[in-house]
């Protein structure tokens, strides 16, 4: 199978060019590494990020401001702790607000990383491997910021360990019948199963950055972290049973924990709350969101750091065809919901979706419409899925829209109860604008972090999709190395994880 | 798999469907004959004898669905590996150019004024006598459900699965000849659209043929539901019929084990694990949920004999095929796939019983606890194993088998044309 070369595109300004490698050609394959034949080149474009002397000053600018809104976060968690939950705007009907909706948002961005990783791996998609170690990366952060909510939400935040089924002398267990309790060891055994994940796929580049590493600290830091990994061919065997494990066990974890986010909500009786599409609903607005925030986070990182023959065109266009279809799946729900509602008959059902639309909180309703269904249905042209800043501009629409669904959802139920003697309106404090925005700054932190001191995309798994890993690849013929087996078993080989 | 067939040196008569066509007509003969039968066993019972053929026909239908769904999802993909299994799929979703006739008896019903033997609010005026306070509820949503509307809702569902049956088995078998890459261009391109047409059509489908037989209930996942059984009858569909190919001799060394691996993987992940998944959230929110107008669904299949049944359901087809199926070797070994495939075709069709036949009692809300109901109706009968209910579903599985064969034999076994043929011949499972 010949692959397809890259068409070459100038951009109209100088460092933004592209090259377009997204045509397709049926029985033909893409190159899903550019400009690059040689493995050595793929590791060298990778590394030089993390030995560079310095980061380049656009990693210092985001860096700043994302520490400081770390900052503005200490201060509103700190006052909230002494001060309490008061600091924030709940009121009665609505106990609820931008505490859980930050929850849910955080834990639906860290979606896309298991679905690159696990099931994107299951389907045989070979251009996960751009991107799988950042989106990866993304996942732990997002689901850091994610459990710092319910943690500062229960008020009381040194009992917040009871949220833990802890043997005590009171004999007092959390309620094991509530999907608060399950939220606990869902997003817990996630965010475990996740951060592994990540780790052993990182072993073996963590090895190629200590192998290369002048300084001493560097030689200390990387070595400690890639357990005496040696490239051996047991190490390989090893390592990709691992991998294999590892992606079996992340895929039911894909859907099982926005599915139990979603029982948070859909076992109760409340209207808008209580609906039996919500899991499959939930599942595919977190992956929709968490593939929003990878392209909004891919697009200036491979522009920063020099990652465009990696990170391709192909790879963004593909992600952007992902949110389209996850975006419509979403407008499938809501508009499921809404006919439901009104085919249900129930008084207070047909109200709740009603209200959403027309009651006190229209704005946010048709502000998550139009970000979640309707601008996406941009992306079924093919100059807007591969332009790059529309693209851009497109997946921070969805990050907003997606955040407002999770208000929308929360609160305007909450809001507009059965009683409407104790309705009341929900406006947010400057704790707790303050404390949202912290929250982007400690992903932002954690991020800039990550892209500076680690490879930020899978050195081995990227090589193993290059025509060059296939040892009948009819170029190494003209290559004259024997019938290439010479040059693979340098050591550098790159590694094909199975299938299962 | 080191020596894969090259695409140039495929048998002619390996592809060639020639072989089938004393079976296809065997089986035709033997589908018309079992449905005359199954009508005749039937017959003095109304009521039951149109839910009957209404589980008799979607067991054809959902499985054609699945089909279509397997073909539409290969183009949007670009998908590689399932062209040599793609024509058999492509056959199977084409039964839906005649299966509109299988409405005709509904539609009949409909012209007879009759239309409440299937769906109680098609008579609000008796549903009020016997359950005023469901009546009441239903007669909130005669603007959807009324039968002129569902009649056109029907015809609209009906011709837009034919069309896209059509548009992808007619430009397969066309670029059989030509070889034309556009087609694949054109079919990719079309795909997108047609996924949406497909999910809009298949859960108005469930809401209107299924979820109204109890106007009062309703449950937003019902078409995600639907979509997943679709999968799970489909799929094996698929796979058994390339199962038999081969053991007729036919698409040898076209069809490996590595292309029933994945076909296995697909059920597996969408017809049984899926399936699973949308079928304990639905059942899960209602019971926690515990609302009367939505677990009054749940409880007719847990009194008499449908307890047995939904008991069945779990690990039929979800427990059994999951533990059996999970293993790489099950699916890539004729014999255990055959048995696994053919055991979720039943199980598929005890699901469409599970939906379609159980009545809700309309006393349901009489009776103060759970016991007690159970108890007033412990000798609910279950008619799954019912004589006619099995021909009138033997009757249209073999028409549909028999149906597919004749297109087969007019077609070939294989998307010669197809321009990602080598990679399929090639593809092997790391």
């Amino acid at each position: 199978m010949s692959a397809i070369p890259g068409n070459s595109r100038t951009g109209r300004l100088p460092g933004f060019e592209e090259t377009d490698n997204t045509v397709d050609v049926p029985g033909q394959r893409a190159s899903l590494v550019l400009h690059m034949d040689k493995f050595h080149q793929v590791t060298r474009q990778v590394c030089q990020v993390a030995e560079s002397k310095r980061p380049p000053f656009a990693w210092y600018a985001a860096f700043v401001v994302s520490l400081s809104l770390v900052g503005l976060l200490g201060v509103c968690v700190n006052y909230l702790i002494f001060t309490g939950v008061g600091v924030w705007g709940l009121n009665n009907p609505v106990m609820w607000a931008f505490d859980i909706t930050n929850f849910v948002f955080w834990v639906g961005i860290g979606h896309a990383g298991t679905l690159i990783s696990a099931i994107l791996f299951l389907f045989r998609q070979k251009w996960r491997t751009g991107i799988n170690r950042f989106a990866e990366a993304m996942t732990i952060f997002a689901v850091i910021c994610a459990g710092l909510f319910p943690g500062i939400h229960v008020g009381r935040v040194w009992l917040a360990y009871w949220l833990f089924p802890i043997p005590n002398q009171m004999e007092m267990w959390p309620q094991f019948r509530s999907p608060l309790l399950w939220d606990v060891f869902a997003v817990s055994t996630y965010f475990t199963v996740s951060l592994l994940f990540w780790y052993v796929g990182l072993i073996p580049d963590l090895a190629t950055l200590r192998d290369r590493a002048k300084g001493t600290i560097q030689q200390f830091a990387y070595g400690l972290f890639s357990l005496g990994w040696r490239g051996s061919n047991r190490h390989w065997h090893r390592y990709e049973r691992a991998y294999l494990l590892l992606a079996a066990l992340s895929t039911p974890l894909v859907l099982s924990v926005h599915s139990v986010v979603s029982f948070d909500f859909a076992v109760s009786q409340l209207p808008g709350w209580h609906t039996t599409i919500f899991p499959p609903y939930f599942v595919a607005g977190a992956i929709f969101s968490g593939f929003a925030m990878v392209v909004t986070l891919a697009v200036p990182a491979r522009q920063m750091f020099g990652l465009k023959d990696m990170i391709t065109l192909r790879h963004l266009d593909n992600m952007n065809k992902i949110i389209l279809v996850t975006g419509c799946m979403v407008g499938y729900a809501y508009s499921m919901e809404f006919f439901i509602a009104w085919y249900s008959g129930a008084l207070y059902e047909k109200f709740a979706f009603l209200n959403r639309a027309f009651g006190q909180y229209w704005w946010a309703y048709w502000i998550m419409v139009s970000c979640n269904v309707i601008t996406p249905q941009l992306f079924w042209f093919k100059r807007i899925r591969t332009s790059i800043p529309l693209m851009f501009a497109l997946s921070l629409v969805v990050n907003i829209g997606m955040w407002f669904e999770r208000f929308v959802i929360i609160v305007s139920s909450l809001a507009n109860d059965f009683l409407p003697t104790s309705w009341d309106f929900f406006t947010p404090t400057w704790v707790d604008m303050g404390t949202m925005m912290g929250a982007f700054g400690l992903f932002g932190t954690l991020f800039l972090l990550f892209c500076r001191y680690l490879p930020m995309i899978a050195v081995a798994e990227v090589k193993a999709t290059m025509p060059q890993a296939d040892p009948h690849w009819e170029g190494w013929q003209h290559h004259g190395a024997g019938h290439g087996h010479a040059a693979l078993a340098s050591p550098e080989t790159p590694h094909t994880p199975d299938a299962p | 798999m080191a020596h894969a067939l090259s695409a140039n040196a495929i048998p002619a008569a390996a592809i060639s469907g020639e072989r089938l066509a004393p079976r296809s007509r065997v089986l035709t003969i033997a589908g018309i004959v079992l449905l005359v039968a199954g009508f005749a066993m039937v017959r003095t019972d109304p009521g039951f004898a149109a839910k009957a053929w209404l589980q008799a026909w979607l067991f054809a239908v959902s499985l054609s669905l699945g089909a279509l769904f397997f073909v539409i999802i290969q183009h949007l993909t670009r998908a590689g590996w399932s062209v040599v299994v793609r024509r058999v799929a492509e056959c199977i979703a084409a039964n839906l150019l005649w299966l509109w006739l299988g409405f005709l008896p509904i539609a009949w019903l409909w012209f007879d004024g009759r239309l409440d033997t299937l769906f109680p609010w098609a008579n609000l005026d008796h549903l009020r006598e016997v359950a005023p306070e469901e009546a009441a509820l239903v007669g909130k949503k005669v603007a959807f459900l009324n039968p002129g509307f569902f009649m056109i809702r029907a015809a609209s569902y009906l011709l837009v699965w034919a069309l896209l049956a059509r548009f992808f088995l007619s430009n397969s078998v066309a670029q059989d000849s030509d070889r034309s890459v556009a087609r694949s261009e054109k079919m990719g391109k079309w795909a997108g659209p047609a996924a949406i047409l497909f999910g809009l059509t298949t859960t108005f489908a469930s809401f209107d043929w299924i979820m109204s037989l109890n106007p009062a209930w309703f449950s937003t996942m019902f078409g995600v539901y639907f979509f997943a059984a679709c999968c799970a009858g489909g799929f094996s569909a698929i796979a058994l019929m390339s199962l038999r190919a081969q053991s007729r001799g036919l698409l040898k060394d076209v069809v490996t084990p590595e292309h029933y691996q994945d076909l296995g993987k697909m059920l597996f992940g969408f017809g049984i694990v899926f399936w699973a998944y949308i079928a304990f959230s639905q059942y899960m929110l209602i019971w926690y949920g515990n609302v009367p107008e939505e677990t009054t669904w749940f409880m007719a299949r847990q009194i008499g004999q449908w307890r047995i049944v939904s008991a069945a359901l779990l690990f039929g087809h979800f427990v059994i095929p999951f533990l059996f199926l999970i293993s790489r070797w099950t699916k890539r070994w004729r014999g255990t796939l055959t048995f696994g495939v053919a055991w979720m075709l039943v199980f598929h069709w005890v699901d469409l019983a599970y939906l379609i036949q159980p009545v809700i009692p309309h006393d349901i809300g009489k009776y103060d606890t759970y016991d007690a109901l159970l108890a007033a109706y412990a000798n609910e009968a279950a008619p799954v194993l019912n004589p006619g209910l099995i021909a009138l579903s033997a009757g249209m599985l073999f028409l549909l088998v028999g149906r597919t064969l004749a297109r087969l034999v007019r077609t070939g076994l294989l998307c010669k044309g197809d321009p990602r043929l080598a990679e399929s011949l090639r593809f092997e499972n790391f």
